[in-house]
């Protein structure tokens, strides 16, 4: 027999599913919360949190409580991953003297950086500009995720103190990954932080990912402390706290993306 | 485009923006509705690319763009922090050569389907 069901042997097996329902009150609740909805319904409450999400770079002073980082970060333990090979670990830092301490080295990296790669500082023409010009060019060249005008841009910000990295958030949770995990786990921890920030939205929390946060990984006094160490490495960081403001009072607009959709043996263009 | 500030230099698809040329590097400025605006400052607060300040009479603050606006994601934060929605970004950043925007429409609010 083959170990692939047929339609008819799946629509059975749903039918077994709808016996069940009544002697298990578990699967009941999951059955019903499972049903179309009519178009143009209003926002459930996943779809509402996911809506009015914002990156939160503003606190209130007031810590978050510990049981509250630990409920978000058992969210995070049920994201999928590749493999089911969950290839993250965290470090959460609460205390103001430590994070104090990662911001200034990141302020000093950053520092460093533009010296090395900001042409802006220089007028258009100048030997000095044109020197510079040519070595972030290769870099960018050679990164060019890393060298995005973005990032370049918030670099030179955090260098001139106009941004601060960890955004003074009252707790800070470093993601690590497993550079030995399945696939791509880079991607595995995109999801579990996801499910990290959500989990927060939904609590009245804000957060924002900062992906800064690797520059750490050169002082190896601060990793120590910090206990990352191979085949661990920090990937990204989640700050958490209370945000300034409604930030959630009202979702944005935000710009529409292309949807090649295939259907009937047709391509639409969608946005 | 009509607006000359945001013009995109024609370049080849494999060109580097220049940071500081505007049009090169089109970072996206926000509108303010000065009747909607009771100058809170709640805006200039949470912008993440510190572009945002106050200014006007001290009884009668407006929220506006700074000169410098460089670095305007077009993230919207302020339209979300702002009461009256009186202040919003209506189209994202964009650069000129390797880093184009492609494969994007125009801002929408979240749509039911």
């Amino acid at each position: 027999m083959s170990d692939v069901l047929t339609e008819r042997e799946l629509e059975d097996l749903e039918c077994e599913l709808e016996k069940a329902d009544t002697k298990s009150g578990r699967i009941a609740r999951r059955r019903t919360a499972i049903h179309d909805v009519e178009e143009g319904a209003d926002w459930n409450e996943v779809e509402h949190t996911i809506l009015t999400r914002r990156s939160i770079r503003k606190f209130k002073g007031r810590q978050v409580p510990a049981h509250m980082i630990r409920r978000i970060l058992e969210m995070a333990r049920f994201a999928p991953s590749q493999g089911n090979c969950q290839p993250w670990s965290f470090v959460v830092v609460r205390d103001k003297e430590m994070i104090a301490e990662m911001e200034q080295y990141c302020v000093a990296v950053c520092k460093n950086m533009t010296a090395t790669i900001d042409y802006t500082n220089y007028p258009p023409g100048s030997e000095k500009r044109a020197a510079i010009q040519a070595n972030t060019e290769k870099l960018n060249r050679a990164s060019p995720n890393a060298f995005h005008p973005v990032p370049m841009t918030a670099i030179k910000s955090i260098a001139n103190g106009r941004f601060a990295v960890f955004h003074r958030a009252p707790t800070v949770i470093l993601i690590l990954v497993d550079k030995r995990g399945v696939g791509v786990p880079e991607v595995d921890i995109g999801v579990a932080g996801t499910n990290i920030v959500l989990g927060a939205q939904s609590l009245g929390l804000g957060t924002c990912w900062v992906g800064f946060s690797r520059l750490l990984s050169s002082n190896a006094a601060l990793m120590e402390r910090l206990a990352v160490a191979p085949p661990f490495e920090i990937s990204e960081a989640i700050c958490v706290g209370y945000p300034i403001g409604n930030p959630t009072q009202q979702a944005v607009s935000r710009q529409t993306h292309q949807i090649v959709w295939w259907e009937g043996g047709e391509k639409r263009i969608l946005f | 485009m009509s607006d000359s500030e945001h013009e995109k230099a024609h370049v080849d698809p494999d060109h580097l923006p220049v940071w500081d040329d505007p049009k090169e590097a089109i970072y996206h400025r926000v509108t303010v509705d000065l009747d909607k605006c009771d100058g809170c400052k709640l805006c200039v607060v949470v912008c993440p690319a510190n572009v945002l300040e106050l200014f006007g009479p001290k009884d009668n603050l407006k929220a506006r763009v700074k000169i410098d606006f460089s670095g305007c994601m077009s993230c919207n934060n302020c339209y979300a922090v702002c009461a009256g929605q009186g202040i919003s970004a209506s189209e994202p950043y964009d650069f000129a050569g390797f880093y184009e925007q492609k494969r994007i429409g125009k801002f929408e609010f979240p749509r039911k389907f």
